[in-house]
């Protein structure tokens, strides 16, 4: 414990922090490469300075990517999609610090539930994870592909369309399971499929580019100088939704511990959650602080949730704890359930650099909103140019490939004109991530039951999956309904 | 206006031509002052002085990056000029080999290549063979490993080939996706034990690690990985490792046989190595081989291979090409039968 507070800790944590900070704001870079450039270091230093810089900048990238999410609708990382929506809306309201701050406190605060919960129950969560099989992975797939129609309620039928595409777009490139080749028209490089950051780099930022050169909206907010938030004002909008913040946070972290689903399912999951159980759902997407509260809380928890199976089993979450895994090995650490009956030691140190990292996740994240904050103050043209060099970058850096570049620049296009006929392109992202872990346990599902469809629907944790799914759309309307007939009788 | 236009134009033709003549003569003075330096000796003699990539056909953190960092690490300390890793992954590794078969043999694209480029022009995803290289070193073979849940009723190998053989429902296995290196794996051990490689349900997977998880949480009833990969879960106690397929039994497991001592001849590894595009300049590569064989023979090597779990296995330029030979005699055949020839 006291070793975490020897400046040759301290100091590595710190910039590592601060690196997290630079690479989650930069869309097109993302934790896990933050992690990999990070790996090679930390084989230099003690085991506690390695693990607390890879700990620290998986935290911290996670949430700056929700700062160009906020201020000009580019999400930084996979993970900070949901953010587009509510807080991009606030800060087009010249609220954008307010709800920048709001997430900052809610990351901390979910991280430090999700590392909580990793540290109460890691054995037993990461128990029920390996209960999902096949059957069980497609109805959270099929789950989080209805929350398409959620987040664009009151326009399902175009959402839905959307989703679709991207489900249809998820299908380019080489078939997991016969090899076969679809629609790569014998390109090399298509075979990897569409990578999805930059067909999301390309529908949000270059789109919005195109939106402001066309002159009808003025960018995310016109200045971040105007309005002043301190940092105790905020604290009092989060004690209003204390239930929220935890609910979120404890689903980030099942999603989180669950292999195959990350922080991104986990903010989309806890997006869905608040608008269904919230008094007033419309409000959703206009810029509810709700709606930037719950993705932020569940996908900093779903950082900590990932290291459950990493841990217990030595099986990773997460691609970043996949990479931690191998870390733990070179320092000699063997995870496994041995390690919390042998190694109370290396598990103590490796959660209270979680913890302490939340903490200091505070003043390094507000140095990055200040920071960030300061390009508000630039000509409209000059941020416009600079977020498509950016983009430009942040699509190329992905897979260091040209090829990855003209998707961007094909979705921009076709983002401009989706928005243009109103169609949201939100759910569009959730078929392109969903749509191919839908396939995949679908597909192998049916060859696990030799093409019987009933494990789908008898399985214990399946019934329950669509229970959830049916009370999600069905429970409000139903409840109205007997609220009414109570009424009248 | 536009005739304006036209006209304007047409005054400008002679400036035209001549910047034209202008530009030419600029071309080609430039050519002969690049031409001087890309004299092809100099860049020899020069070798390295700008950054080396290695290009890893995998994605970052995972085992093969893992080895591709620290090549370039160690590379970069004895050559002193900067080597990165580029990842470019996807297509079971079809687009990173392509990408070192396509660079300029300069010397400065190395390639890490990985056993998939023994199998991906059979199974039709792409025409690489290993002859679109000039391979420099292996460093890394990992065995098969046929691994159950502790708890399964199986206790060896033989046990376990004759539920396979004999039972009534098929068993469930998984590792890779289908056609994947332990889906052949497994067809080629079935196969050399005389039983229908269609006795078993091969369920597709993303990979290793998604395959353990469905094994632990008894969706599946027996996995192929490599070793390593399988290691911590055997170490726990919690995976029982029944045979492993290679010539010789492996050093931290070495109470569990061979399918070979079993009398299934059979053998399938997972290697790592070294190549660079084809025809790079003999002096160059001359070069790097013999940093690459010093950093091979290092104790830092060993103990990175120790550390990571995985198994050492050097081979030189010729041998490596030779062992590349008998690999793609040992694929082939299993590919077919597996009904993925394409």
């Amino acid at each position: 414990m006291s070793e975490l507070l020897q400046l040759s800790v301290l100091l590595p944590w710190i910039l590592a922090m601060l690196l997290g900070i630079f690479v989650g704001a930069t869309p097109g870079l993302t934790a896990t490469m933050a992690v990999a450039l990070i790996v090679p270091i930390s084989y230099h230093m003690s085991a506690t300075a390695g693990l607390a810089m890879i700990i620290g900048v998986s935290f911290t990238a996670i949430f700056a990517g929700d700062i160009p999410a906020t201020w000009l609708r580019i999400p930084g990382t996979p993970a900070s999609a949901a953010a587009t929506l509510d807080g991009f809306q606030l800060a087009r309201k010249r609220r954008g610090n307010f709800a920048l701050m709001i997430d900052l406190l809610c990351s901390s605060i979910g991280g430090i539930i999700g590392v909580a919960t990793l540290i109460v129950i890691a054995p037993q969560l990461a128990k029920f994870a390996l209960k999902f099989g096949d059957y069980e992975y497609f109805w959270l797939g099929v789950f989080g592909l209805s929350m398409s129609a959620m987040v664009t309620m009151g326009q399902t039928s175009k959402g839905l369309m959307a989703a679709v595409i991207g489900v249809l777009i998820s299908t380019v490139g080489q078939d997991v399971v016969s090899n076969a080749h679809r629609y790569t028209f014998d390109n090399i490089d298509a075979l990897a499929g569409l990578h999805f950051i930059p067909v999301m780099i390309g529908l949000f930022g270059v789109a919005e580019v195109l939106r402001n050169v066309q002159g009808e909206q003025t960018l995310g907010s016109s200045s971040g100088t105007g309005e002043r938030t301190s940092f105790l004002s905020t604290i009092p909008e989060i004690w209003k939704r204390k239930w929220l913040v935890v609910k979120s946070a404890l689903l980030g972290t099942i999603i989180g511990a669950l292999p195959g689903a990350g922080a991104d399912v986990a903010a989309w999951g806890a997006y869905g959650l608040a608008k269904t159980t919230s008094k007033d759902s419309e409000k959703f997407g206009t810029g509810a602080v709700d709606g930037v509260v719950a993705p932020t809380s569940a996908n900093n928890a779903a950082v900590a949730g990932a290291w459950i199976p990493a841990l217990v089993f030595g099986v990773p979450g997460d691609a970043v704890t996949a990479i931690v895994l191998g870390v733990l090995m070179v320092h000699g650490i063997r995870p496994g359930p041995m390690l919390f009956e042998e190694g109370g030691a290396q598990i103590q140190s490796i959660f209270s650099v979680a913890l302490i990292t939340q903490v200091l996740l505070i003043p390094c994240g507000w140095l990055g909103i200040r920071a960030f904050g300061l390009i508000q103050m630039l000509p409209r043209r000059v941020v416009l140019a600079a977020v498509l060099v950016f983009s430009t970058v942040g699509a190329y850096a992905i897979n260091n490939s040209m090829f990855d570049v003209g998707v961007m620049v094909a979705f921009g296009i076709v983002g401009f004109f989706l928005e243009a006929c109103l169609v949201p392109v939100v759910p569009l992202i959730l078929g392109l991530i969903l749509g191919p872990l839908v396939e995949e346990k679908l597909r192998a599902g049916l060859i696990a039951s030799s093409g019987d469809f009933t494990p789908f629907l008898t399985r214990p944790i399946c019934v329950c999956l669509i229970a959830l799914l049916v009370l999600a759309f069905a429970g409000k309307p139903a409840l109205r309904l007997l609220q009414r007939r109570k009424s009248e009788s | 206006m536009l005739k304006l236009r036209v006209s304007d134009l047409r005054n400008c033709r002679p400036r035209l031509q001549i910047s034209r003549v202008l530009t030419v003569c600029c071309t080609l003075a430039g050519l002969a002052i690049l031409g001087c330096s890309t004299d092809p000796q100099a860049a020899i003699d020069n070798y390295p002085n700008k950054t080396i990539t290695i290009v890893c056909p995998w994605s970052a953190g995972g085992g093969t990056d893992q080895c591709s960092r620290f090549w370039a690490d160690q590379l970069h300390q004895r050559l002193e000029t900067p080597v990165v890793v580029m990842n470019r992954e996807g297509g079971s590794g079809a687009i990173g080999h392509s990408a070192v078969a396509r660079a300029r043999p300069d010397g400065y694209t190395l390639g890490a290549i990985t056993v998939e480029l023994s199998m991906m022009k059979q199974m039709g995803i792409s025409d690489l063979t290993f002859r679109d290289y000039d391979p420099l070193l292996q460093y890394n073979a990992d065995s098969a490993a046929l691994v159950v849940r502790s708890d399964a009723p199986w206790k060896t190998a033989e046990e376990f080939l004759e539920e396979v053989r004999t039972g009534d429902t098929p068993l469930k296995m998984s590792g890779t996706a289908s056609g994947g290196i332990w889906d052949l794996a497994r067809v080629g051990m079935l196969h050399a034990a005389g039983i229908d490689p269609d006795r078993v349900t091969w369920v597709p997977s993303k990979g290793s690690a998604p395959a353990r998880t469905q094994l632990l949480g008894g969706h599946i009833d027996a996995v192929v990985v490599s070793v390593p990969e399988a290691k911590p879960q055997i170490d726990a106690g919690e995976l029982r490792l029944l045979a492993v397929m290679d010539d010789e039994r492996h050093v931290d497991f070495p109470e569990v046989p061979t399918l070979k001592e079993l009398g299934i001849d059979w053998s399938a590894v997972g290697w790592r190595g070294l190549a660079l595009p084809k025809e790079t300049p003999p002096e160059i590569s001359a070069k790097l081989l013999a940093q690459a064989e010093e950093i091979a023979a290092s104790e830092e090597f060993l103990e990175f291979m120790k550390l990571n779990g995985f198994a050492v296995k050097v081979r030189g330029p010729e041998e490596f090409k030779e062992f590349l030979t008998e690999q793609e005699a040992l694929w082939t055949p299993v590919i077919e039968m597996a009904g993925y020839h394409k």
